[in-house]
C-alpha cells in the first residue's frame, strides 16, 4: 500500500505523466485527432448556422408588401449603378490587358470568387477567427485571401471537408505588406489591437517619418500585393494615428478596421486559379 | 457500458451542450468584441463530484475538442483543463460540496485561474500586450458574470444526467447528504 502522502500527490503525478506522454505522441496522431474532433462538431455548428438563416428568412417574411416594393426600388437604383460600374470595369480591364501585352509584363494572378456564409464567430483577445460554410467541397485552399465589400477580411487558415476557418485581419497572427493611398513605399500591417465594445484595430510598423495621419485626417491603407497572398489595392482600413517608433528611424501607427468586420454574415474567398498557383511554369 | 464510462459520457454530453450554447452566445457577442470562455465550468462539476479518472478523462477530451477549433498548439487547453481538474480534485475534500455557493465560488476561481494561464500563453502574439490585457479583462469579466448565472443550472444538469446513468451522488460526495 502506498503511503498517504503519495496518495495525495497522485493526481499531480498523473498530470505530469499525462503532460509528458502527450509531448511524446507523434505529430501525425495529434493532427488526426485534431481533424477528427473538428469534423465531429462541425455538423452541429453548421446546423445552428442554417437555423439562423431560417430565422432570418421568417423574419423577412413578416415584412409588408410596401416594404418589399420600397426595397425593390432601392435595389433597382443600386443595380443601375453597378451595371455602369461593370461596363467601366470591362473597358478598364481591356485597356489593362492591352498595356500588359505592350509592356510584356507577367500575368497577374487570377482568382475565382467563392461566396460563403459565416457559421461561427470567435473574436477573443487571444485570436479572431470565423468559420465559414464551405471547405474542400468547394475547392478552397489554405492561405486563400478572404474579402468582403469593405475590403480585406482575412485569410483561410484551415480547410475542412465542408467548412473552413478564416483568420481575421484583426487577429494578432496576421501580417500584411501594405501601402498608403498615393504612396508606393511598403509598410507592415499587423492585427491584434482589439478593444472590447469597439471596432477592431491593427497596427502598422516601418512607416516613413514623413507620413502624417490623425483621426480627423486619416489615410487609407491598402494591400501592396507583395508577399503573394493578397492581391494589390484591397482596402485594409484607415490609418488614424502615428507616433515615432522607439528607434526614431520609422513611425508606428494605429489602423481603424471596418466596424462591419465583426458582424459579417457572408464573405468572399479568392481561390487562386490553377495558372496562378504555379506561375513559374509559365513561359518567360 | 460500464458505470465510469457512462459517467464520462454524461459529463462529455453536458460539456458539449455548454460548448454549443457558448458558441451561439459568442456568435451574438461578436459585433461587441466580447467573448465568453467558461473553461472552469467544463471541469468543476466532474472534479467536485466524480472519481479522479472519470473527471480527468472528461476534462482532457473536452480540452482536445476545444483545441481542435482554436489556433493553439493541440493539447494546450486539454492539459490546462486537466490541471484545473487536478487542483479542484485536490482541494475538494476541504470544501462543502453540497453548497451551491461553494460550487459557484470554486467554478469562478477555477475559471479565473485557467483564463489567466491561457492568456499568458497567448499574450506574446499581441502587438500591444498592455492594451491586449485590457481586452482580456473585459472578456474575463463578461465570462465570470455569465458563469455566475449559469453555474447552478450546469451543476443541476450534470447531476441529473449522472443520476440518469445510475451514478450514486451520495457516494461521490463522500457519504454526505445531497
Amino acid at each position: 500500500m502506498l503511503p498517504k502522502r503519495f496518495d495525495q500527490a497522485k493526481p499531480f503525478v498523473t498530470l505530469g505523466v499525462a503532460a509528458v506522454a502527450w509531448l511524446l505522441v507523434p505529430a501525425v496522431v495529434k493532427r488526426g485527432l485534431r481533424l477528427s474532433f473538428f469534423e465531429m462538431r462541425a455538423p452541429v455548428a453548421a446546423t445552428a448556422s442554417f437555423v439562423h438563416d431560417l430565422q432570418d428568412f421568417w423574419a423577412l417574411r413578416t415584412h409588408s408588401n410596401n416594404d418589399l416594393l420600397e426595397a425593390g426600388r432601392q435595389t433597382a437604383g443600386v443595380l443601375a449603378g453597378y451595371e455602369l460600374s461593370v461596363q467601366q470595369k470591362d473597358q478598364l480591364q481591356a485597356e489593362n490587358e492591352r498595356l500588359h501585352e505592350l509592356l510584356n509584363l507577367p500575368a497577374e494572378p487570377g482568382f475565382r470568387f467563392e461566396h460563403a456564409r459565416v457559421m461561427e464567430r470567435d473574436f477573443s483577445g487571444w485570436w479572431q477567427q470565423l468559420t465559414i460554410r464551405k471547405g474542400t467541397n468547394y475547392g478552397l485552399t489554405v492561405g486563400a485571401p478572404v474579402v468582403s465589400a469593405a475590403g480585406v477580411v482575412g485569410r483561410v487558415r484551415e480547410v475542412h471537408a465542408y467548412t473552413a476557418v478564416v483568420e481575421l485581419v484583426s487577429s494578432p497572427g496576421v501580417r500584411i505588406a501594405a501601402v498608403l493611398e498615393g504612396d508606393t513605399r511598403p509598410i507592415s500591417y499587423q492585427g491584434g489591437d482589439n478593444p472590447a465594445l469597439g471596432p477592431a484595430r491593427g497596427v502598422v510598423d516601418y512607416l516613413p517619418v514623413d507620413v502624417l495621419a490623425s483621426a480627423a485626417a486619416p489615410r487609407k491603407l491598402f494591400t501592396s500585393g507583395l508577399g503573394g497572398v493578397f492581391p494589390a489595392n484591397l482596402p485594409i482600413g484607415l490609418l488614424t494615428s502615428v507616433e515615432p517608433s522607439a528607434d526614431g528611424l520609422f513611425k508606428t501607427g494605429g489602423v481603424q478596421l471596418d466596424p462591419g468586420l465583426a458582424s459579417l454574415a457572408e464573405v468572399t474567398v479568392l481561390v487562386p486559379l490553377p495558372a496562378a498557383v504555379a506561375p513559374a511554369s509559365a513561359p518567360p | 457500458m460500464t458505470r465510469p464510462r457512462l459517467q464520462i459520457f454524461a459529463t462529455l454530453l453536458v460539456n458539449f451542450i455548454l460548448w454549443s450554447a457558448l458558441a451561439e452566445a459568442n456568435y451574438m457577442l461578436g459585433p461587441w468584441q466580447l467573448r465568453l470562455w467558461l473553461g472552469g465550468l467544463l471541469v468543476a462539476p466532474s472534479a467536485l463530484r466524480l472519481d479522479f479518472q472519470v473527471g480527468a478523462t472528461a476534462a482532457f477530451v473536452t480540452g482536445l475538442a476545444l483545441d481542435a477549433a482554436a489556433p493553439v498548439a493541440f493539447g494546450t487547453q486539454a492539459l490546462l483543463l486537466l490541471a484545473g481538474h487536478v487542483f479542484l480534485f485536490h482541494v475538494r475534500d476541504r470544501l462543502a460540496r453540497n453548497e451551491n455557493l461553494v460550487n459557484m465560488s470554486s467554478t469562478l476561481l477555477a475559471n479565473l485561474a485557467l483564463f489567466l494561464v491561457l492568456s499568458f500563453t497567448q499574450i506574446d502574439a499581441a502587438p500591444a500586450p498592455g492594451r491586449a490585457w485590457l481586452r482580456l479583462f473585459a472578456d474575463l469579466l463578461a465570462s465570470q458574470v455569465v458563469l455566475a448565472l449559469v453555474t447552478s443550472w450546469a451543476f443541476a444538469l450534470h447531476g441529473r444526467l449522472l443520476l440518469a446513468v445510475g451514478a450514486d451522488l451520495r457516494r461521490e460526495h463522500g457519504g454526505t447528504a445531497v
